[in-house]
């Protein structure tokens, strides 16, 4: 199989790779992915990070969160999606920081702040991509059990380690009013 | 002229250009009024500030709209590479935009047929578009939290999600060590303002200044605190002062105007701007 190389495709770095089981899954992902406009290309992966095909799908890895709700929404299937370089997880590490009468949780680069009483998520800081003042509009003077997950609404990185501070938040708040 | 480019969380706003206007509590540019939210527009807002207090022009924006799929940021990419020369900023501060490294490498070039290459300043984002694309040493100023300078020690990391997990659960007392390993591996702007419990000024790789009082740790939960020392860094540097001294001036005007507010977790950004001119006219 020839893949035809624009310009454009050979000049793309973007430090991630969707990884698939199949070659036809990775052209349909390709399709997909391009057609809602993300930057990609067909690339072999590193013999290391191959899964199952020879084949996968190169992202700019700061938008894996939207890649990833994309191709669930539209039933494509694959198998991971990793950075080309450095650590393959992303950080799971949560440092929990109480003040008065509220608690805040940091994970990553991302801090949400929430009210230990009524659960009423009082600040978002630290992060940089485009999503976050967003997310921080939308979710900043609600209730912590009311708004959607910041992996559901984001698009980026930064967005998925706002998620991992929500969700330890969340169970946090939980056992303190249980 | 300070130019700032960065996105607010509007989808469909496309490219808003011009000079910033901020009255004390609304954000203008052109007839577009911009909510003073944690992101560029806080950044903005403390660098009218400045400017108003310093008596020199308001700086120039471009915000393009963008809520994280990155639309906006590529319209903001695109106009710089075509009309950075023509625009020729003594000051360049890059902020919220969705890193795309073969872009920032396109802009950080196209800086290089301005009149005069700007001041480089990177914050958020930016600051990691640049460190993931190799690009941290064209550039004057860094201002990065602590994870953010945890990042920045990671060579391979290319966000500050994907960080090694020793670095992350470094604390601030070993901060010598993460500027030593950023600067071997030229991860590092020339100057490096940490923003956190203690803040530090790095410069060639060296600490040269500290400050931790007053000690106000709730500022760190309260989103926009390290974008009002970005802008205001900026806009000191274009009042005519040194990068070490913009970066002195600012990191005390923001806790001071944190301390003003009787800032709390709770506390919104737009409190300890509206702090900040009192702070200003009083030292």
């Amino acid at each position: 199989m020839i893949f035809k190389r624009t310009k454009k495709q050979a000049r793309f770095v973007g430090g991630g790779l969707v990884l698939f089981q199949s070659v036809e899954e990775a052209i349909a992902a390709e399709k997909v992915l391009r057609a809602n406009n993300y930057d990609v290309k067909l690339v072999a992966p590193p013999p290391q990070l191959r899964k199952g095909c020879d084949l996968a799908v190169e992202i700019n890895i700061v938008e894996k969160a939207g890649v990833e709700r994309l191709l669930r929404q539209k039933d494509k299937h694959f198998a991971e999606i990793l950075p080309v370089k450095g650590v393959g997880e992303l950080l799971d590490v949560v440092k929990v920081k109480y003040f008065a009468d509220a608690c805040m949780v940091k994970a990553g680069n991302m801090k949400l702040t929430f009210d230990k009483n009524t659960g009423v998520i009082l600040n978002i800081s630290g992060g940089g991509c485009p999503d976050i003042p967003y997310l921080h509009l939308s979710m900043v003077d609600k209730k912590i059990t009311d708004v959607a997950r910041p992996k559901d609404k984001g698009h980026t990185l930064c967005a998925l380690m706002l998620d991992r501070a929500f969700v330890e938040a969340l169970e946090i708040f939980r056992k303190e009013t249980n | 002229m300070l130019l700032i480019c960065g996105t607010i969380p509007q989808a469909d706003a496309g490219l808003v250009m011009g000079e910033a206007r901020f009255n004390g509590s609304k954000l203008h540019v052109g007839n577009t009024e911009i909510p003073c939210t944690q992101g560029t527009a806080a950044l903005v807002s403390a660098a009218c500030i400045v400017a108003s207090h310093c008596r020199i022009n308001a700086p120039q924006v471009i915000f393009a709209g963008d809520t994280g799929s990155g639309q906006g940021s590529r319209l903001l990419y695109d106009y710089l590479m075509k009309n950075l020369p023509q625009l020729s900023p003594d000051i360049l501060l890059l902020h919220y935009i969705l890193p795309v490294m073969g872009l920032m490498k396109k802009v950080s070039k196209v800086t290089e047929k301005c009149s005069k290459k700007p001041v480089m300043i990177a914050d958020a984002s930016s600051m990691y578009a640049a460190k993931a694309a190799g690009l941290a040493g064209q550039f004057d100023i860094f201002t990065p939290d602590l994870s953010e300078m945890e990042f920045l020690a990671d060579a391979e990391a290319i966000h500050p999600a994907y960080i090694s997990h020793h670095l992350f659960r470094a604390e601030i007392a070993h901060i010598d060590e993460l500027i030593e390993a950023a600067y071997r591996q030229k991860s590092m702007a020339k100057t490096v303002v940490v923003k956190g419990a203690i803040d530090h000024i790095v410069q060639d790789g060296k600490i040269t200044f500290t400050l931790d009082r007053p000690d106000l740790p709730q500022l760190e939960a309260i989103g926009g605190t390290g974008d009002t020392i970005s802008g205001m860094v900026g806009a000191f540097i274009d009042a005519g002062f040194s990068h070490y001294d913009a970066a002195i001036k600012a990191l005390k005007a923001n806790r001071e105007a944190g301390q003003y507010a009787q800032a709390t977790p709770a506390t919104k950004i737009s409190q300890i701007i509206t702090a900040i001119p009192k702070i200003l006219n009083h030292n």
